[in-house]
């Protein structure tokens, strides 16, 4: 199996962190650097409340089937296509934005819950696939 | 169910022209450093949702109570007249969206709109009820 970090640097060269068997971020590509640097060596939940019910159960398939798993979740009011990259040296993982709730107001919560709507029916599980479209962005 | 805004201090003072030119102490830590600018350039997307109310009882004279959404929150808004153009405004949150999980939006986002009447939210509140029916169904 190749490292985690020379997949995605095929697949998705922009945006991954890397996480431990703890789920510790051991790694955080240059794209992300400015955003979430501080957070190396930090356990991801740490920075993310409640997010461990939303994202660790595509880490923990990842890991006990040894596959990479592509999954679509809702978190802090967004929808994100999360991939999860299995590898001897650790976890990558990045996330591509699809919809975000827009609270300004009724009008614009009613059309942005359409769209979250669209991409959660949309929304699929399975292996990674490197030549799906779209800009990565970081967590959360 | 009727609830008056009871809240004695104004939140915040608008002048004739809805700058921000007083702060209530609830309010100090958000709109304090705001003072002296116009209310809808510091909130964008407010201004339709908020100024038709207040424009109202400027006009009127008559102080005007409302419940509005934005960026989130539900908040009951008692606009009252100085008569010298400015505006007390005194406010309650009623209920604040939790967008951090999907089940923590649906439970908020229907308890957000029980708070909310008249007709003008009724077409947004049928097809937001019936948007999070198909979302928790899928989820």
């Amino acid at each position: 199996m190749s490292s985690p970090a020379a997949e995605l640097r095929t697949a998705a060269p922009e945006a991954y962190i890397v996480l431990d068997g703890d789920d510790r971020i051991t790694h955080v590509s240059p794209h992300l650097h400015h955003e979430l640097g501080s957070w190396l060596g930090h356990v991801l939940w740490d920075h993310l409340p409640g997010a461990r019910e939303v994202y660790g159960p595509s880490f923990d398939e990842a890991r006990s089937s040894g596959h990479p798993v592509v999954s679509v979740v809702f978190y802090s009011g967004r929808v994100k296509r999360l991939t999860v990259i299995p590898a001897a040296d650790g976890l990558a993982v990045h996330v591509e934005r699809l919809a975000e709730l827009d609270v300004t107001s009724l009008g614009t919560l009613t059309r942005s819950l359409l769209q979250i709507e669209a991409a959660l029916a949309g929304r699929a599980s399975g292996r990674h696939d490197p030549r799906a479209p779209g800009s990565l962005r970081a967590l959360p | 169910m009727a609830v008056t805004v009871t809240q004695q201090l104004p939140f915040v003072v608008l002048d004739e022209r809805d700058r921000i030119v007083g702060v209530g102490p609830d309010a100090e830590s958000q709109f304090g450093p705001l003072i002296g600018s116009v209310m809808w350039d510091c909130f964008p997307g407010s201004e339709p949702l908020f100024k038709p109310y207040y424009d109202s009882a400027r006009r009127t004279g008559e102080q005007l109570e409302f419940v509005q959404f934005y960026d989130g929150n539900i908040a009951r808004i008692r606009a009252v007249p100085r008569g010298d153009g400015r505006l007390d405004l005194h406010w309650e949150q009623l209920a604040r969206l939790d967008t951090l999980t999907l089940g923590g939006l649906v439970r908020t986002l229907e308890e957000s709109l029980e708070h909310l009447d008249g007709e003008r939210a009724g077409a947004h509140r049928a097809e937001l009820r019936k948007t999070l029916r198909v979302i928790e169904g899928g989820a």
